[in-house]
């Protein structure tokens, strides 16, 4: 796709924050000028189900991102990670929770963390792992753990010109009124973690 | 701004004044942010959640006959349940206004079923709009208002799954707040709002006058256009434009299309048919069913047109299943084109090879039904029984998935109870009782008709409402149990043991669900009494949506305390990871148990269940939060 596109793709477990964390980083953009466009998962998804949100900045029409084109994938969560990777192109970047969420099912096998990392390795040249809920639950509240992995992201220089830290401070703000603060102190949590 | 949102926003700037709706994914935000709205404004417009979509539709249709501008909202298969006066309010027409909104959910994220309903446009004819994206809904929605008070007829708005849940920038208009109070007035006049046949007949032919009418002003509805001069006409319907429009310039095609932009499906306005006919080659692009390229393709036969027409139909470029995707639209554009596909289009990646365990959704960790569907499990386990497990539709479908295995049939809402009286008549061998789980408000959404048609015809089963005091799986909507109104006002809640009673249930149980000992009891005694009696009987178990009461506790500064495992008492029977199957308890790789902190929202029911006590609080807990996890209701 065309250098004035960046192609999103944010995965976890429904619950963890994905549909807020795909509104900041819109808001972000918006707040610079830039289209956005972001598709959500709603309704039987919403907890505990396997999410998929696809945001689209720049010059973009359609809601969905076709796989094997996207620029970078936000996961906040191991297994998410390695089953939505295929949406990633060749020199993307994945970012990701070192935090492995086993589905709730009886007698279910579950790939190793260093398996799943290499299903992730196999489409992405660059893997970013943080310890996002680890730090999130360190601070005191897991809900953050999605901002520790935007600042992460940002720090790793995933969303090229279209947004930034005052630009994503100022759209948290907006996205979470009154939660604003903690959820700023973790970005820049985040930010630390990816130097 | 949601695609939804967008839509609330659009009817608002047309002077909407009366809204109903049954919540369902992906319709439900529309009347949230309607009756957000008119919170702020002080109850204007009217806005309320009904018990189903045929009372809304029948509710709008009321407001809409005394000159009111209503709207009626629900996904697809809402649609179904609304046929009737869905119908007959195209006979009628309206004296003010009346916009049908139906979300269809293409690839079933949400849903029982995939349905077009731009085909119940044409079957009832009524117009069909759709928006070809969030960023003109609002403007689709607003205009729908204004053409249904134009020609006096309902109309239907239509949106998919992408249109409804994406999210863009929308730019807003001025809201006529005078406009929205309504003002409703009934004029007395039996042969223009009864349809019995002296009055339907004449009906029917005023409304095929109409249908002819319609289709030819329709061709310049605002938000038809028409870019570009190629040789290759492309239709693009509803998301599909988007998809045509992004595909186009990716493959850098622009000086070799037209691109036509459809909102107006149903009926395909016959000037702009004609105008699509005069090209040689024509790509239709539309999720869902092939409805333009059907009524395109009987115009270009009627013109004896000899046009090549690629869509879903005969040699199809594009699939009769699922969502659109950039990848589809690409390749078949390039077929269309002559030209290869780019690679990412014509082979997209696979996912990996490795096989990942699957992630259905579950019950939150905390929710009440899972302590209530173990209960159910040991209690039919104490009694022998093999019951069929006659489901329904919401959160407690879940119960479908292992360990619990208490759905073993999910038809529609209402159907639990429904077909339940079916099975309890007819079961023979060893399938012995039959067992029909409701929630609170499926139960007031269509589950007292059969609950009354099982008391009169003696059916034997036994009816479950869970009833966590909410629309859980929607968001959290109210519904005549919760004691409070659409835009927050506090009413008298009805309770479900007195409506079953009422219908003359002669035995109704009140359960605990986070006591399992007392749903066991219970359930038990309930069980017992069907098979003897050969009569229904009616649980209710009581507890609240665990995300309503985390809210309620965080709002009143009570904090749950989470569990742990003392690792000395944990044998590593695995009955909380297996049989409970909470969500927050992992097994550990020596088989003993652990508990995420992150997940865990101290419910407590993992130490009732637990045959050797290894489950502890970290803390006393706070025994507010027990009473809170009962009763909390959402609060607007």
């Amino acid at each position: 796709m065309s250098s004035n596109t960046l192609n999103l793709v944010i995965t976890g477990v429904g619950g963890q924050g994905q549909i807020t964390l795909a509104r900041v980083i819109a808001e972000a953009a918006l707040l610079r000028g830039v289209n956005a466009i972001v598709a959500e998962t709603h309704g039987l998804s919403q907890r505990g189900g396997t999410v998929i949100v696809h945001v689209r900045l720049g010059e973009v029409e359609a809601p969905l991102i076709p796989p094997g084109t996207a620029d970078a994938i936000l996961a906040m969560e191991l297994i998410e990670a390695a089953r939505y990777a295929y949406y990633l192109r060749k020199g993307s970047i994945a970012v990701v929770n070192d935090y492995l969420v086993p589905p709730p099912l009886p007698k279910i096998e579950v790939p190793s963390r260093d398996e799943l990392l290499g299903i992730v390795r196999s489409y992405s040249d660059r893997v970013v792992l943080v310890p996002a809920t680890h730090e999130a639950l360190r601070i005191g509240d897991s809900r953050v753990a999605n901002m520790i992995l935007l600042g992460a992201a940002i720090k790793s220089n995933i969303f090229k010109d279209f947004i930034d830290f005052s630009s994503a401070e100022e759209a948290i703000k907006r996205v979470l009124g009154r939660a604003a603060k903690p959820n700023i102190e973790a970005l820049h949590r985040g930010a630390d973690l990816a130097k | 701004m949601l695609g939804n949102v967008a839509i609330a926003r659009g009817f608002l700037e047309a002077g909407l004044q009366f809204a109903a709706a049954y919540p369902g994914t992906p319709s439900t935000e529309i009347v949230e942010a309607l009756s957000t709205a008119s919170r702020v404004l002080g109850g204007k417009p009217y806005v309320e959640w009904s018990t189903n979509e045929k009372v809304a539709v029948e509710a709008a249709l009321g407001a809409a006959i005394a000159g009111v501008r209503a709207v009626a909202t629900m996904k697809h298969v809402g649609l179904n349940v609304a046929a009737d006066p869905f119908f007959s309010s195209a006979y009628l027409g309206v004296s003010g206004a009346l916009v049908i909104v139906t979300a269809d959910d293409p690839w079933m994220w949400s849903s029982q079923n995939e349905q077009d309903n731009r085909w119940y446009g044409l079957h009832a004819y009524v117009p069909v709009i759709e928006p070809t994206g969030a960023q003109d809904a609002k403007e689709a929605a607003r205009l729908a208002l204004s053409y249904s008070e134009k020609y006096k007829r309902p109309f239907i708005l239509r949106t998919t799954t992408r249109i409804a849940h994406t999210r863009v920038p929308v730019d807003t208009g001025e809201i006529p707040l005078e406009k929205l109070e309504p003002q409703g007035e009934f004029i007395k006049d039996p042969s223009k709002w009864t349809l019995v046949p002296q009055y339907a007949r004449r009906k029917r032919l005023e409304l095929l006058d109409f249908w002819d009418k319609v289709s030819e002003e329709l061709a310049d509805f605002p938000l038809n256009s028409v870019e570009g001069s190629g040789d290759i006409a492309v239709v693009g319907v509803g998301i599909g434009y988007r998809y045509a429009k992004e595909a186009i310039s990716m493959l850098g095609a622009q000086d070799k299309i037209t691109l036509f932009k459809v909102s107006t499906s149903v009926p395909l306005p016959r000037a702009l048919a004609e105008k699509i006919s005069s090209y040689d080659t024509i790509l239709v692009i539309e999720e869902g069913d092939p409805v333009v390229e059907m009524q395109l393709k009987t115009v270009l036969q009627e013109l004896g047109s000899r046009a090549r027409v690629y869509g879903k139909h005969g040699k199809p470029l594009l699939p009769r299943y699922g969502e659109l995707g950039l990848e589809k639209v690409v390749s078949a554009l390039s077929t269309v084109l002559g030209i290869e596909p780019p690679t990412w289009a014509k082979e997209p990646p696979k996912p990996s090879g490795q096989k990942l365990p699957p992630r259905p959704p579950v019950l939150c960790p905390g929710c009440p039904y899972r302590g209530f569907f173990y209960a159910l499990r040991r209690a039919v386990n104490k009694l022998r029984l093999k019951p069929v497990y006659s489901g329904d539709i919401g959160c407690y479908s879940l119960g479908v998935n292992p360990p619990f295995y208490v759905q073993d049939t999910i038809i529609e809402m209402g159907g639990s109870i429904g077909a339940g009286n079916g099975f309890s008549h007819v079961l023979r061998g060893d399938r012995d009782i039959v067992i029909a789980i409701i929630g609170d408000s499926t139960f007031f959404h269509s589950g007292v008709p059969p609950l009354i048609n099982a008391v009169y015809n003696k059916a034997p089963l036994l009816v479950i409402v869970l009833d966590n005091h909410t629309t859980a799986m929607t968001g959290h909507q109210p519904h005549p149990g919760t004691g409070v109104l659409a835009i927050g006002e506090q009413v008298e809640p009805m309770s479900i043991e007195s409506v079953a009673r009422g219908v003359g249930v002669e035995k109704v149980l009140v359960a605990d669900p986070f006591d399992v000992k007392d749903s066991e009891t219970k359930l038990v005694e309930a069980l017992r009494y069907v098979k003897e009696n050969k009569k229904p009987a009616v649980l209710v178990a009581k507890g609240a949506c665990i995300l309503v009461a985390l809210r309620t506790a965080a709002k009143n500064g009570i904090r749950p305390v989470p569990y742990r495992v003392n690792l000395e008492k944990c044998t590593g029977c695995g009955i909380c990871y297996t049989a409970f199957n909470c969500p927050a308890i992992y097994r550990r790789p020596d088989g003993k148990a652990e508990i995420d902190p992150a997940l865990c929202t101290g419910c407590g029911v993992c130490a009732e269940i637990c045959p050797f006590k290894a489950f502890e609080p970290v803390e006393e807990p706070n025994p507010e939060w027990f009473k809170i996890m009962r009763t909390a209701r959402p609060v607007y």
